[in-house]
């Protein structure tokens, strides 16, 4: 297990960096917009991320957007981040508990699951909704742990412009907000999205990220077969069988919606358009 | 021969910024001869931009040869009405040639078999001479294979120029693309006795990062200059044929068994 995670975070840091901010730089320019506008929970991918849009433009807006089921540890080192890379003029707070509340009247339910990615999909109004009006890009902070997992919020922190982390692993994305400077208690806190209260994502899954990450690197990057990737990381097969189910039934996620083809040239399956139309 | 690499970053399907970028640095070089990346007219990641996008390119290849003495660059050739293929422009004095891409790579992230036809090796192994040199040209994953360049430098190339648009990929301990390279064009130079001169792409086009870093190794198997990183950028040097004469002298490029390529042919 560790020689894998070994090889996992054996990359170069300056490189992936100096590449990300590179590209968020100029996919800002390239698509007309003056900057870029994130949400900020205090967890190490929106921080990760957060930092690299300082460092690509001057021109970014930060939302801190808590619901009461936020840690109010996690507004602190969201707080951190801002003053870390001297942001105090550069972003709002909002809090989502109101307009949640609406929807709740609206809807009449208590699911959490529902209630947790209703709060996901307001953050995404509220970003689109400045990003608007400041003509900026949405940055996604998504990785690519999650990512496979299916472990977000369809058109809620799913819907973004860009995912400039989105093929990190979380533990790579812990590597590199180390090598940004972030303070160890925000690289090391455990990942959750806090849609609801004591919500990890390590909880939900049942396995800690290094075994995901693990198990994720050696069937994505490496196409091992599940049995040798247990019996090389010495984990229960199931294990594995789950993870590999979760990226299998999460496809849909991260997709487009389908288009049932009829014409010679349908959208997506034919039509193969570069996005960089001029 | 003082050559020129002009790295830079195409603007995907906008022929008429290309064109334009590629008229300026041909106007302010004081180099012999000027390379450009793959596809430098239009841009790599086309996808079905390509069928929209090559009348236009060809007629863009005109104007850059009315406008230059020696100049190498990419676009797409028409070879007949409906076949498509990755070329590239030698345009020497006025007078211009095609040559293509033999192997087109269909994998991972590339399909070029979708849109191109590949070249003939039969028919479409050139080699020009200008100010002196005898050079030829590949592109990008013919580099990849040992045959191309070996039938040039055969054929009779002091040097090989390799238009290219690499994208990022694969995250390893650093850019191990780039070592990738570096490693193919010293090996094509020492084993050959060649000038070997790489000229990426760089810049964003869709998902993909043409990373630049665009070089040329002597004959001697020495890096001679490097392009930056993720910057467009214009390197310059001076392709010796003394440096050839040298390279061959102490190397077994004339031992060629043509028995291997016999055995090869019947794999």
């Amino acid at each position: 297990m560790q020689s894998v995670l070994q090889e996992l975070k054996n990359v170069n840091y300056s490189v992936i960096s100096e590449y990300i901010i590179r590209r968020i730089s100029e996919y800002i320019t390239e698509s007309g917009k003056n900057g870029g506008i994130i949400g900020l929970s205090g967890g190490i991918d929106s921080s990760v991320t957060t930092v690299l849009l300082s460092k690509a433009t001057q021109n970014y807006f930060i939302l801190l957007m808590p619901s009461s089921s936020t840690p109010q540890k996690d507004m602190e080192d969201a707080k951190k981040i801002i003053n870390m890379i001297g942001a105090n003029n550069k972003y709002k707070i909002i809090n989502i508990d109101t307009i949640l509340e609406s929807f709740k009247n609206e809807i009449k339910t208590n699911d959490k699951l529902v209630l947790g990615n209703i709060k996901a999909r307001i953050r995404m109004i509220l970003l689109y909704a400045y990003s608007q009006i400041m003509n900026y890009l949405v940055i996604g902070t998504g990785d690519k742990s999650e990512l496979l997992l299916g472990y977000f919020t369809k058109y809620g922190d799913g819907g973004v412009d860009i995912l400039p982390i989105g093929d990190l692993y979380k533990t790579q994305v812990r590597e590199l907000g180390r090598y940004l400077g972030l303070p160890e208690d925000i690289v090391t806190k455990p990942s959750s999205p806090a849609l609801w209260e004591g919500q990890t994502a390590e909880g939900e899954l049942g396995v800690s990220y290094d075994i995901i990450d693990a198990v994720l690197y050696l069937r994505v990057e490496k196409m091992m077969d599940i049995d040798s990737i247990a019996k090389e990381l010495q984990i229960n097969v199931d294990i594995v069988r789950k993870i590999d189910r979760m990226v299998k039934t999460s496809q849909h996620k991260r997709l487009p919606p389908e288009i049932f083809r009829l014409s010679g040239r349908a959208i997506n399956s034919d039509w193969r358009y570069p996005r960089e139309w001029i | 021969m003082d050559i020129e690499l002009a790295q830079i970053r195409p603007k995907l399907g906008d022929v008429e910024y290309n064109l334009e970028k590629h008229l300026e640095i041909i106007q302010t070089s004081s180099a012999d001869c000027i390379i450009f990346p793959e596809l430098s007219l239009t841009g790599y990641v086309l996808r079905d931009l390509v069928y929209e996008v090559f009348k236009e390119a060809e007629k863009a290849v005109t104007k850059i040869v009315d406008n230059s003495k020696c100049v190498i660059f990419g676009t797409i050739k028409e070879v007949r009405s409906g076949i498509l293929r990755n070329s590239a422009v030698i345009s020497i004095e006025g007078n211009y040639d095609y040559i293509y891409k033999f192997y087109l790579p269909t994998y991972g992230l590339f399909e070029e078999r979708r849109y191109f036809q590949p070249g003939d090796p039969l028919s479409d192994v050139k080699i020009f001479k200008y100010k002196g040199i005898n050079f030829g040209v590949v592109i990008c994953e013919d580099a990849w294979h040992p045959e191309p360049i070996e039938a040039l430098a055969l054929k009779g190339a002091d040097a090989v120029f390799i238009p290219a648009s690499s994208p990022m990929r694969r995250l390893e301990e650093n850019l191990l693309i780039e070592n990738n390279w570096e490693s193919l064009i010293k090996a094509h130079s020492l084993m050959y006795g060649i000038w070997t001169a790489f000229v990426n792409a760089v810049g964003s086009q869709e998902e993909e990062y043409f990373w630049g870093g665009s070089m040329v190794s002597s004959p001697q198997g020495t890096i001679k200059v490097r392009a930056r990183k993720f910057e467009e950028d214009r390197i310059f040097t001076k392709i010796d044929l003394e440096d050839v004469r040298k390279a061959r002298f102490f190397s077994s490029f004339r031992d060629h068994n043509r028995d291997f390529h016999r055995l090869l042919s019947n794999l």
